[in-house]
């Protein structure tokens, strides 16, 4: 970084360029953090490496700059500076191109001092401390660097405009999440790119566990969101035989434990992991052979070891149920229950169900993912998850090639689409056609990018992601999906037709004509470009506070009328991707029937939130809740969320957001309870999702309290 | 009388004898509604009514309540009057 003084000092021999007649005697402070003699052939340089400015225009633009200087009598002066002078020569010019080659990416010292002083807010992930500062500046400038090097000015500008949303731009380097199989490390160890040692397979189950912990910091690292891990209770199994319910609960602490105090893998914030677990041996790997202790096949299948899966998915929500150190919910890993024909066949399945709605009602866990048919999902994230096909479905025999990644997603602002349409159907939807090709081009910029990047290899920055242990890159490219994303479904149907998707059926069908189309463009897309375009229900964390705050910008009066949240408090807000308003006092399970409608349409994955608030269901009412969705909806997951007061003072964990705590009276407390697909400190939100949670409905009354 | 909606989709083996009973109602005085799976409308309608499947038959009343359901398989004529006579 450059530093901020520099000074004209008159004692200090001159330094002047043989046809310079000028009294320069400048020192520049320099991005090499030292100190040079004022040399007008920098700019010279500068000007033909980095913008391809002819000899004759460079010559004149670095003399005009000198002059400029001069007989400003500047006495402060830093390379940033004289950077910014050439640039503005360079517009004079008409050189709008070389301007653009020569732009020098930074943050200004306001914004430094707001970042060191303040939280981020844009993902509550993120604590607040020195490592995370560090993140968000490196956030920032890669941002910049993603709109003006990566991306087109046509998707820069749509970003900008928020048209679009491009998540995840300070993250470019990056695809966006992963999915994979222990089964990797089972049979390869500990090896990865540039590591200082190289552990072999793991003879125990304690070491696994800190292979894997190891390997999703590392994947963390090269991915910019979550960190999935398939079937982990199962393929943890062979490790487990003969082992207590004892030590199998001790396995299971330290695996929740691990992950969710893992607070060192990016600015400081947790790994965004999830395990998908099972109850039963799911079909796809029923009579595929397994490893064990040392990386070597055990000689038995999977299915052979259904009771050590079960005993540790038991013991792992026992550790759910507990809490941490002052009973409040685990915040990661997320656990996601798949819940499949089989689940119902295989013996116990009553009791485990039971057991993990407990947890679901008192700490708010559990996500229940729904496989019906012979649909088969790995799911990460906040809701994504990928529908294993038949190539999925072969490479299942050989899970650790079981390794799923989405490279990027782009959210369209529907809302926006609405205003511009004037209640026109057919100029909505050319527009929503038009976006969804905006969004395509986003993907085509990105995965190039990301393309030159691992072409490098193992010299890679990615070099993680092009390891080929089992003769492939772990980054399989072919497979990879590119998402689409939506946001605000609900406020274009309610500018377009006068009444929000809970209002009638004419505006719930009017949403579904909304999302079929973008099903079948995204299909139409897939095909011409040869790329996997899906749907997928955005968490929007901070894109529904963003795309409602450029709205009233650009749109206003009009969008006053329908962004949701406080105006008067800055607390506003679009709903989230397909979902009802949030405030719509729906029963549970009609909002879980008819969100539902939407998730066949949205393949990356989607969910229903059932807020809870205070209320405490009984594990019973919750459980036939889970099989009344699972038989009479098509809803692909859904999770209960309660909310919590943890008092700073006793560090007593009570339920209900409270204004003090109910057990010593402090005013110091914390309110906890889900942002958008993760459990988290309200504190820590923005002010987008501070005024949904104000209008959240809870079902407090639906289930009766225990 | 009530109508009757009938869902299909290219490809689909069912859908052409599904097509045909639509016919047959249509000629005997019923109000037949035919959706394509492939269209935007077709698959907004049939996102409504949560189908996965072709051929699929939904016999409504004049309400628009449903009546009955037929999915992924054929009904005959005669089954769809029977309900909508019920």
């Amino acid at each position: 970084m450059g530093s901020l003084s520099e000074y004209r000092e008159s004692d200090v021999k001159r330094r002047i360029l043989p046809d310079e007649t000028t009294d320069m005697a400048l020192f520049v402070r320099t991005s090499d953090e030292d100190m040079s003699f004022w040399n007008r052939q920098r700019i010279v340089d500068a000007l033909v490496k980095e913008a391809c400015v002819d000899m004759a225009m460079v010559e004149e633009i670095s003399k005009e700059v000198q002059e400029q200087i001069i007989a400003s009598k500047i006495s402060v002066i830093t390379s940033p500076l004289i950077r910014e002078l050439v640039n503005a020569r360079l517009i004079e010019k008409g050189l709008e191109k070389a301007r653009k080659m020569h732009t020098r990416l930074g943050v200004p010292l306001y914004d430094v001092d707001q970042f060191i002083l303040h939280p981020n807010k844009e993902n509550a992930n993120v604590p607040h401390g020195p490592e995370a500062t560090n993140l968000t500046l490196a956030e920032n400038i890669k941002k910049e660097y993603a709109l003006l090097s990566v991306f087109s000015q046509s998707i820069g500008d749509a970003h900008m405009r928020g048209d679009i949303h491009l998540h995840d731009l300070g993250f470019i380097d990056r695809p966006y999440c992963s999915g994979q199989s222990l089964e990797y490390i089972k049979k390869f160890g500990l090896n990865l790119p540039n590591a200082l040692s190289i552990a072999k397979p793991a003879k125990h189950p304690e070491v696994l566990l800190a292979h894997m912990v190891k390997f999703a910091a590392a994947l963390q690292s090269n991915f910019a969101g979550a960190i999935g891990w398939d079937a982990v209770n199962l393929f943890f199994a062979p490790y487990l035989v003969d082992l207590s319910d004892r030590e199998i609960k001790q396995l299971a602490q330290m695996l929740i434990f691990e992950f969710s105090q893992q607070a060192v893998a990016r600015g400081g914030q947790a790994i965004f992991s999830d395990i998908n677990l099972y109850w039963e041996v799911p079909k796809h790997f029923e009579d595929v052979p397994a490893i064990g202790p040392g990386g070597k096949f055990t000689g038995k299948n999977y299915e052979d070891y259904a009771s050590e899966a079960q005993k540790f998915v038991w013991a792992l929500f026992e550790i759910y149920k507990e809490g941490d150190g002052t009973g409040r919910p685990f915040f990661f890993p997320k656990p996601l229950v798949h819940i499949t024909e089989k689940f119902f066949k295989t013996d116990g399945h009553e009791e485990f169900l039971n057991h993990i709605c407990d947890v679901a009602a008192d700490k708010g866990n559990t996500y229940f993912v729904f496989d019906r048919g012979g649909t088969a999902k790995i799911s990460e994230c906040c809701r994504l998850s990928f529908k294993l096909e038949d190539q999925d479905l072969a490479d299942a025999k050989q899970p650790w090639k079981m390794r799923y990644s989405a490279l990027q997603n782009v959210t369209l602002n529907l809302p926006r689409l609405g205003y511009v349409s004037d209640k026109d159907d057919s100029v909505l939807f050319s527009k929503i056609s038009d976006l969804m090709e905006l969004a395509v081009q986003a993907h085509i910029e990105k995965k190039l990018f990301i393309e030159k990047l691992l072409a490098h290899g193992d010299k890679s920055p990615l070099s993680l992601l092009t390891m080929k242990k089992d003769g492939v890159p772990y980054l399989r490219m072919h497979r990879v999906t590119y998402l689409i994303g939506m946001l605000g479904l609900n406020e274009l149907v309610h500018i377009h037709t006068g009444e929000e998707l809970h209002e009638s059926k004419k505006a719930l069908k009017f949403g579904l004509k909304v999302i079929s189309q973008m099903d079948l463009l995204s299909k139409k897309l897939s095909k011409k470009y040869d790329m996997r375009f899906v749907l997928e229900q955005t968490p929007a964390e901070s894109t529904a506070y963003r795309f409602a705050r450029l709205d009233l910008k650009y749109h206003s009066p009009q969008s006053g009328h329908y962004v949701k949240g406080d105006i008067s408090r800055g607390e506003t807000y679009y709903t989230n991707s397909t979902y009802f308003a949030v405030s719509s006092e729906m029963n549970p399970i009609d909002r879980v029937i008819k969100e539902g409608l939407f998730h066949p349409r949205i393949e990356a994955g989607s969910l229903t939130h059932v807020w809870l608030g205070e209320a405490k269901p009984s594990k019973e009412s919750l459980a036939n809740f889970v099989i009344k969705t699972f038989r009479e909806s098509l809803n692909d997951q859904i999770a209960f969320s309660p909310e919590f007061t943890n008092c700073l003072s006793c560090g007593k964990t009570s339920r209900g957001l409270k204004d003090d705590c109910p057990c010593c009276g402090a005013k110091e407390v914390e309110g906890i309870t889900r942002i958008t697909g993760y459990f988290t400190k309200i504190s820590s939100w923005n002010k987008g999702k501070k005024g949904e949670l104000r209008d959240r409905y809870r079902n407090q009354g639906f289930f009766g309290n225990k | 009388m009530g109508k009757v909606k009938v869902f299909v989709k290219d490809g689909c083996h069912k859908c052409p004898s599904a097509k045909e009973v639509g016919a047959v109602l249509k000629k005997e005085g019923l109000e037949v509604l035919y959706y394509d799976m492939d269209t935007v409308d077709g698959l907004a309608e049939a996102s409504y009514y949560g189908i996965l499947s072709t051929p699929t038959l939904i016999v409504e009343d004049r309400d628009e309540n449903t009546l009955a359901d037929f999915r992924g398989v054929v009904p005959t004529p005669q089954q769809i009057k029977e309900v909508l006579h019920r």
